[in-house]
């Protein structure tokens, strides 16, 4: 059952496996009644004003507002595409897989009434290799969705036609980028494309092309059949609706939930998920995955989840996915794990990600070998100042943006890590350091 | 004056490349796009390669389902294989290695016939995902099983976890790495109980560490 | 087709600069005078990449840096390249490069030219703070046996990867893995092989592409840099010889849009090391190979021609425009003979080589980048002149340009036509004439599909092989007509000459054939393309009439009959049958061997003098290395055999060479050295262009007659001799199509031959691409193949009457059923050997043995 904290509405019925089928989404949650509706009696205008109104924003990362992008596509005749992103590759991210397994009907209900408001004849599901499964589920349920005149050609007799495939990547994050993500449907290495243009004006195949997360699709459908002012009943007002949180880490009950977007990060954290493992506590979360600067449990807990109040707190919310990280876990190495990944992710196309991300990580490694010195921990810090504003895309400031904040605010914890490892080589024998977590713990 | 070592005037230490005396063969023959007739694709191949051309606009936007399809044929992304898919698809096989070469999932080199990734990213990590990786390789040592540690799966709620054979699996302890690459080579149920298509919805049981 | 171009000012560090809308900031910001370092920005290889970063700069109003290479300028655009946060980013940037990169500058063939020690130096950081280990690779590897891969000094700028891919459209070199792991590489590690891969060097900022040609052969201080232009091919592109000691040690290619856009082939790139080939003629020689001294020899030859006084013809191919001139002197001045030709075999008569040399029917190579259709017509510029091959890819890629291929063989550019037309070998002057008649009169035939490529194109351009021969050249100019008259009248864009909208473009057999042309080697045409009083032979009849005796002494100049002429059994009876036979030489071929005196060339990094581009560009060659032993310029041996002969030609140095050649030849009497520069110049375009004769029988009339599909008596019959074959017309032209080949069945292939890249001494002499050296394929379709029970491999024996050589056998999908190929030149397997000017078909045999 849901946590009273909780506000079910992407997820309702997801505990019932028949969600997953046309039947079973019609049955529970009156599935397909909005697409019906919108393809037979609404105009392109009348669905895009709803997501418009909605203020409905990204649940990709960036946060960017649904309806406005559609509105950026241009009218006309041109071939134009729909791309849902379901890459979810960032560390600590694993809402989208929930949604596409439990409910993909209204994913592809959302991904059809989407292409109406923008005019959008061709559609595609970018999902990561990996999700092997949830793409088997996508390929049957679509399959279903075009059996029943959902989507292909004259859909439901209204002359409208939409084709959808879904395609699989082949383990790459950057493929998370939206124009890496294009790259990797054309069917090229998953390289970021310089903007302008943007895929708005020139994307897929050169065409004008929509690119949404699988939780803002999601979206769609009830935001068009109930309307803007239903949904602004959720969240803030610069965050309305509900989110999908991913929440792992030193937590009891790692998950996802769902939420109304402005609950307290406490909630989330010790409600919903339970709270720090027995006998320990929150030293840092990341509120927003991977890339979003760590803040501390100090400076984390009383804020309201939400675009603005994370990024007040000088983090983000990004794709909503909170990592937690209690007071066994070492800093310096948490942030050579961050490093890590996203050098092994950097694509290569850049100089001051590929070779940031890589000397970051070097440097970090003799960090928690005890093989640096603090002036190396000015150079980390340095060397994330020279990334951030100076890549092709914003992989490179992913990584800047978490391992300069954990340097920042776990200064000390970095230079005792240091001395521990030189302790450990050999280097200083006269330097006794107590590495319990307790001795560990955080700095602020 | 005399320049300073040999600059300015031929320096007779300097090799002269058997290029410029002898010329240089080539070490193989340069491979451009390959005609169908010469490379042998098996039928159920070139046909799959093609239905999944027809889905796109442009040809091109298959090449990774070809890749997929050459992988789940021969094991891993084959240099035979990749010449056969080149060859429907009408591109260089060049073209179509540097596309593989850049994702991880696709393999370049011989895999074993069951691949396991473990994940030993950050929320993994916290929950032991390298002591996992490590009884992981152990259990694998000598079978035709390929072990390999990973990014975040995106399955952090089950940390620590495993894809094994494209299929997920945790919370996983240590020990059940055993238990899983035994299932695994006597072609049994992996691990059914944690399956990530048994977990029911997040938030509604509590994950054990 | 309107290219509006709108001015617009933008600040650039306080300066008001003027550029063009659309233009990138990097580009405007040079016309400011301001640099922008840049490593990936490269315009040639297609839309900017944005990926190394090094140009960031600060635009008022956007809070990011941008990348100039990638912005194009807005009006009232404010910019800053030096400020401190654009030098924080500059020197983040190059310390970045660095991280992994080797500096190993010491003992790196790019040290002192090297882009990326300039950046560093200029907009670096000044110090390192990397201690970490960096990123190995094995070094250097083979990436072909022209080029060498030093992985670790590569910065991944990718401009090698997108030559191959945006460029040469080769598609083989290719990036592996990603990240910092991602690497240079082919498919399976396979050499890199396409005809134009060196370019690559050039391209490289840093010391990874390196030519083994060149490796540790000279450092930057110890070299000269010598602009000239190549002479290997009729694309005569502009290249730089890097020279060093007097000799060339590297061509590098030099920009010139015109006529490159700043490639060249591997042919021109490697092929100067034969340049001093063993097998060089270094000094004058008489029969038997005694060395004479040039007075010596010079008087020997004067005393052999003049002897034969009104019976010595000659043929000239590899020259330069004052070189051809002199002889054309020497022929009609001296020896009183009107017997003169530079064409391999029997071309246009003088008529229609008037009519081709008509300003406004003349296109340009820049006209290929914005036509809107090319139709490629009896050539394959891959194997003729490489650089067209490139240039027609990038109208293709880049604006959109439809193409056509009308042509006997599969041609490298199959893939990106729109239309193809196979044509059976010797039926090209009855499918032009079908093609005319499809596009004037709508006729349905074997053309028509390509009529409909055609047909509403506001500019076309033909590029044309000389090879199509005399009668379908007159075919030619029948549809360039009808494409005129019938065309839309409108979408005239600038570029194109006059009022019409179709241009052709020639490609030559030899390099410098319309300069030549131009200054009257030439049976029936006078320096300046005037007319004579008295026609003479050509090349053919040339032949015929040594061997009937009419003509007893023969001058080659820089021609190898027995090599790359057809039916060399018969070039052979007519070179043995003159009593006297001067030659002048590169090499030591086998025409040279049978000369009686026999005289050096100079190849062109040693050569002084000009060539006519097939545009009509006239550009210079100018002497780059030491000429080697005792070899003496071209001219001066000319000048002084005229001399000898008692013909006072005036000439005692290049320049006044080229004086008396700008003197004789009307159309060029306003070009000077000074205006040829370092690009060259159009003689169409100087103020005596218009002094190019009218075609005597450019009549509206005789057009009427080739459109409405009567049949053409074969121009050019001046130059028909006693029994010599020119195409001769048919009565089945209505049939006139693809299918027009032996019927199936038939125990006969109808051959066709064509010229390859890479036949000749360009591999025989040159050790660098000896590996390249083409043995002799035979050509054939998979229906005959399987009639034939041949499979790709099997060794055959090819003959024709009782002349065969040996082959192997290919099969090819694109080649319709009845016909076969072979190349012309290739030493031993010569397909010369099989023809005999007519079109012949050949019987195909196997061998059991396989060749060696
Ligand atoms: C390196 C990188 C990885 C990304 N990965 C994802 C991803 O996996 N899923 C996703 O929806 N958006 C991802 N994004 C964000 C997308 O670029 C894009 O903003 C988003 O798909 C837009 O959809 P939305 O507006 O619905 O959020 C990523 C961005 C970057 C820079
Ligand atoms: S920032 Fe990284 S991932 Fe993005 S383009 Fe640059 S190298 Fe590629
Ligand atoms: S030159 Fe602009 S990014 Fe490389």
């Amino acid at each position: 059952m849901p946590h009273a904290l909780e506000t079910r509405v992407l997820l309702e019925h997801a505990e019932d496996p028949r969600l997953a089928t046309l039947q079973g989404y019609k049955e529970l949650v009156d599935g397909y009644s909005t697409l019906e509706k919108a393809y037979r009696s609404m105009e392109q205008d009348e669905v895009l004003k709803a997501l418009e109104d909605s203020g409905l924003r990204g649940r990709g990362g960036a946060g960017f507002a649904m309806g406005k992008k559609a509105s950026f596509l241009p009218r006309g005749d041109m071939e134009k595409y729909l791309c849902c992103n379901a890459d979810e590759s960032e560390p600590g991210a694993f809402k989208d897989r929930e949604l596409m397994q439990r409910n993909p009907h209204q994913l592809i209900e959302g991904i059809a009434i989407a292409a109406l408001a923008a005019g959008i004849g061709r559609a595609f599901i970018f999902i990561r290799g990996e999700y092997d499964r949830q793409a088997d589920i996508l390929d049957a349920a679509v399959l279903e969705a075009y059996e029943a005149g959902y989507l292909g050609e004259d859909i439901l007799g209204t002359h409208r036609n939409l084709e959808l495939v879904v395609h699989r990547g082949a383990g790459a994050y950057i493929c998370g980028e939206e124009t890496a993500l294009l790259d990797a449907l054309e069917g090229k290495r998953g390289n970021p494309r310089l903007k302008p243009p943007f895929p708005a004006v020139q994307g897929l195949y050169g065409g004008p092309t929509l690119i949404n997360n699988v939780e803002t699709l999601s979206n769609v459908p009830r935001i068009v059949a109930k309307g803007a002012d239903w949904f602004r009943q959720y969240g803030t007002e610069q965050s309305p609706g509900t989110k999908v949180v991913s929440i792992s880490g030193g937590v009891r009950r790692p998950g996802n939930y769902e939420i109304s977007l402005g609950l307290p990060t406490r909630d989330l954290i010790y409600e919903l998920a339970g709270g720090p493992l027995p006998g320990r506590s929150v030293k840092a979360i990341y509120p927003g995955g991977s890339s979003s600067p760590v803040l501390t449990a100090a400076e984390a807990m009383d804020l309201p989840y939400s675009f603005e109040a994370m990024a007040e707190a000088g983090s983000m919310l990004g794709s909503g996915s909170v990592i937690v990280a209690d007071d066994t876990v070492s800093i310096p190495h948490m942030a050579l794990r961050t490093a890590r990944f996203y050098h092994h992710e950097s694509c290569g196309k850049c100089t001051p990600c590929r070779e940031g991300t890589n000397w970051t990580v070097k440097m970090l490694e003799r960090v928690v070998r005890g093989e640096a010195t603090p002036m190396d921990l000015d150079i980390i810090s340095s060397v994330q100042e020279n990334i951030m504003g100076h890549c092709l895309c914003v992989l490179g400031d992913s990584m800047a943006m978490p391992v300069s904040a954990m340097v920042r605010k776990f200064r000390g914890e970095f230079e005792q890590v240091m001395a521990a490892g030189e302790a450990e080589h050999g280097i200083d024998p006269h330097l006794v350091v107590d590495l319990s977590p307790e001795a560990l713990g955080a700095a602020s | 004056m005399t320049p300073v070592d040999g600059a300015g005037a031929s320096n007779p230490n300097l090799p002269v490349d058997r290029a410029v005396t002898v010329g240089r063969e080539p070490s193989s023959s340069p491979e451009q796009i390959p005609q169908l007739a010469e490379v042998d694709c098996p039928p159920e191949l070139q046909e799959r390669i093609e239905a999944l051309m027809a889905r796109y606009p442009e040809r091109k936007s298959a090449s990774i389902p070809a890749l997929w399809a050459v992988q789940e044929r021969y094991g891993w992304c084959t240099p035979e294989g990749i010449r056969q898919a080149a060859a429907v698809m009408r591109v260089t096989p060049a073209y179509l290695e540097s596309v593989a070469s850049f994702y991880d999932l696709l393999h370049t080199s011989r895999v074993g016939a069951h691949r396991i990734e473990v994940c030993t990213n950050i929320s993994c990590w916290m929950r032991g995902g390298d002591e996992l990786l490590d009884a992981f390789r152990a259990a694998a040592e000598g079978e035709d099983v390929f072990v390999t540690g990973f990014e975040c799966l995106g399955a952090c709620d089950i940390a620590p976890m495993a894809s094994i054979d494209q299929r997920y699996f945790g919370p996983l302890v240590p020990g059940e790495a055993q238990t899983a690459i035994d299932q695994l080579l006597s072609e049994d149920a992996v691990l059914p109980e944690k399956s990530l298509e048994r977990r029911p919805l997040a938030g509604d049981t509590e994950v054990p560490r | 087709m309107s290219h509006e171009k709108r001015e617009v000012t933008v600040t650039i560090d306080g300066r008001e600069v003027t550029a063009i809308e659309g233009e990138m900031l990097h580009d405007a910001a040079r016309k400011g005078d301001v640099e922008i370092p840049v490593f990936c920005y490269e315009p040639k290889l297609g839309a900017p990449v944005g990926a190394c970063r090094m140009c960031l700069v600060e635009i008022e109003g956007i809070p990011k840096l941008q990348t100039s290479c990638s912005t194009p300028v807005r009006d009232g655009m404010v910019v800053h390249t030096r400020t401190d946060q654009v030098k924080k980013a500059q020197n983040a940037v190059v310390e970045f490069l660095l991280v992994n990169h080797p500096l190993d500058c010491p003992v790196c063939d790019k040290g002192g030219e090297c882009p990326l020690q300039d950046i560093t130096q200029g907009w670096g950081p000044g110090k390192s703070r990397v201690i970490d280990e960096k990123r190995h690779f094995e070094k250097p590897i083979e990436l072909s046996p022209l080029v060498a891969i030093d992985r670790e000094r590569c910065i991944l700028c990718y401009r090698c990867v997108r030559f191959s891919q945006e460029v040469s459209e080769d598609a083989q070199l290719q990036l592996l893995e990603r990240g910092d792991r991602t690497y240079v590489g082919t498919f399976d590690d396979r050499p890199y092989v396409s005809p134009f891969h060196g370019n690559i060097t050039d391209l490289c900022p840093v010391g990874a592409l390196t030519n083994y040609t060149y490796r540790f052969r000279a450092r930057p201080w110890d070299i000269e840099q010598a602009g000239s232009v190549c002479t290997l091919c009729p694309s005569q592109c502009n290249v730089s010889f890097t020279v060093r000691d007097e000799k060339v040690k590297r061509v590098l290619a030099r920009e010139n849009p015109g006529v490159d856009d700043g490639w060249i082939c591997d042919r021109g790139r490697y092929g100067f090391e034969m340049f001093a080939a063993a097998e060089r003629v270094t000094e004058p020689r008489t029969k038997g190979g005694t060395k004479v001294s040039y007075e010596d020899a010079i008087a020997r030859a004067a005393a052999g021609l003049a002897a034969r006084d009104g019976k010595v013809a000659a043929i000239v191919g590899d020259a330069s425009n004052e070189e051809g001139f002199l002889v054309q002197g020497i022929v009609r001045g001296a020896l009183h003979s009107p017997h003169l030709d530079s064409r391999p075999a029997a071309g246009p008569g003088i008529d229609a080589i008037l009519d081709l040399a008509r300003p406004e029917l003349q296109a340009t190579v820049t006209d290929i980048d914005d036509a809107d259709v090319i139709l490629v017509l009896g050539t394959d510029p891959l194997q003729s002149s490489p650089i067209l091959d490139l240039r027609i890819r990038k109208a293709i890629r880049r604006s959109g340009a439809r193409l056509a291929v009308a042509t006997e063989r599969p041609t490298a550019l199959d893939g990106g036509a729109e239309a193809i037309a196979r044509y059976a070998p010797g039926q090209a002057s009855y499918f032009i004439g079908a093609l005319t008649a499809a596009v004037a009169s709508g006729a349905e035939n074997v053309a028509t599909p390509l009529a409909e490529s055609l047909r509403d194109a506001g500019k076309i351009v033909i590029v044309w092989g000389e090879r199509l021969g005399a009668s379908a050249t007159n075919e030619l100019l029948g549809l360039a007509r009808a494409l005129d008259v019938d065309g839309p009248k409108t979408g005239l864009s600038d570029g194109f000459s006059a009022h019409q909208q179709v241009g052709l473009l020639e490609v030559p057999e030899v390099a410098n054939a319309r300069g030549l042309r131009e200054a009257g080697v030439l049976p029936d045409a006078g320096p300046g393309l005037a007319a004579l009083a008295v026609n003479g032979y050509g090349t053919e009849a040339i032949r015929e009439a040594l061997i009937d005796r009419s003509l007893d002494g023969l001058i080659l100049v820089g021609v190898d009959p027995l090599r790359d002429f057809a039916d060399t059994s018969r070039w052979e009876e007519a070179i043995n049958a003159a009593s006297f036979v001067v030659c002048f030489s590169t090499f030591a071929t086998a025409t040279a061997a049978k000369a009686d005196v026999l005289f050096p060339l100079e190849t062109h990094a040693e050569k002084d003098g000009t060539v006519t581009h097939p545009d009509g560009r006239l550009q210079r060659v100018r002497p780059a290395a030491g000429r080697p032993g005792d070899i003496r310029p071209g001219w001066q041996t000319l000048a002084n055999l005229s001399l000898a002969l008692g013909h006072d030609t005036g000439v005692t140095s290049q320049p006044t060479a080229f004086a008396a050649l700008t003197a004789a030849v009307p159309f060029y009497a306003s070009i000077t050295e000074s205006n040829i520069g370092g690009r060259g110049i159009r003689w169409q375009e100087t103020e005596s262009g218009a002094s190019v004769p009218d075609a005597g029988i450019a009549s509206a009339d005789a057009r009427s007659r080739r459109v409405s599909g009567e049949s053409t008596p074969a121009s050019g019959t001046s130059t028909a001799a006693p029994g010599a074959a020119t195409d001769s017309p048919d009565t089945q032209r209505d049939s006139a199509s693809a299918e027009a080949v032996a019927a199936p069945g038939a125990p006969e292939l109808t051959l066709g031959t064509y010229r390859d890249l890479w036949a000749g001494p360009i591999t025989e002499l040159n050790p660098p691409l000896k590996f390249l050296k083409p043995s002799q394929r035979l050509e054939l379709s998979p229906e005959d193949a399987e009639r034939l029970e041949l499979a790709p491999g099997d060794p055959v024996r090819v003959s024709q009457g009782d002349k065969s050589i040996d082959a192997t056998v290919t099969v090819h999908e694109r080649i319709p059923a009845g016909v076969c190929f072979l190349a012309e030149g290739i030493a031993g397997a010569n397909a010369n050997a099989l023809l005999n000017g007519h079109q012949v078909n050949v019987q195909i045999e196997k061998r059991s043995e396989v060749p060696a």
